[in-house]
């Protein structure tokens, strides 16, 4: 708590940019939904596990800091 | 570099992947941020962000990809849709400009 004074988020673009190096994905789009959530909306709380099958709840977050919500297709695609 | 402030930003990847997939996709690219799993895709349909593919004949449906910049009120601050969210560095700007608390 407060020691890590930053965070890279390269990894971000890591996590798109590697996926180019997973398997192919034959596909083909039919139907694009964009979200009607726009800038402005408060965002939908959830809850969901992490990748050590830990609960992380958005509104935990709600007064203390903010969040980027980094949605990927697929792990280990191109996508 | 595009940097967050720790203290003041966490970030989350989200997937309808295993936790157990998302955790080997995470040490595979060194991901220092915990990415987590839509595994049932009820927060990619809240979020509307829930897309169907056609992959051989079969529908499929999976995460559109989008980042949400959500500040400390919960209130969404930006939105970045398919090719403009594969770059963080807009998402990085937003954060850096809302207020500290």
């Amino acid at each position: 708590m407060g020691h890590v004074r930053s965070l890279s988020i390269i990894a971000a673009a890591v996590l798109a940019g590697c996926m180019v190096a997973g398997a192919t994905r034959p596909q083909e789009d039919v139907k694009v939904n964009h979200t009607s959530l726009k800038a402005g909306d408060m965002a939908p709380d959830f809850t969901l596990l992490d990748n050590h099958w830990k609960q992380i709840h958005l509104s935990d977050y709600r007064g203390k800091k903010n969040v980027v919500l980094a949605f990927y297709v697929l792990a280990f695609t191109e996508g | 570099m595009a940097k967050l402030d720790a203290s003041d930003a966490v970030v989350f990847g989200i997937s309808i992947d295993s936790p157990a997939a998302n955790n080997a996709f995470a040490e595979k690219i060194g991901v220092t941020f915990p990415l987590l799993s839509d595994m049932n895709r009820k927060v990619l349909k809240e979020y509307g962000i829930l897309k169907m593919y056609n992959v051989q004949k079969e529908e499929y449906d999976w995460a559109q990809r989008t980042t949400f910049v959500v500040d400390k009120k919960g209130m969404i601050q930006s939105v970045e849709e398919e090719a403009s969210a594969i770059n963080p560095n807009n998402a990085v700007a937003v954060c850096t400009k809302l207020p500290k608390k």
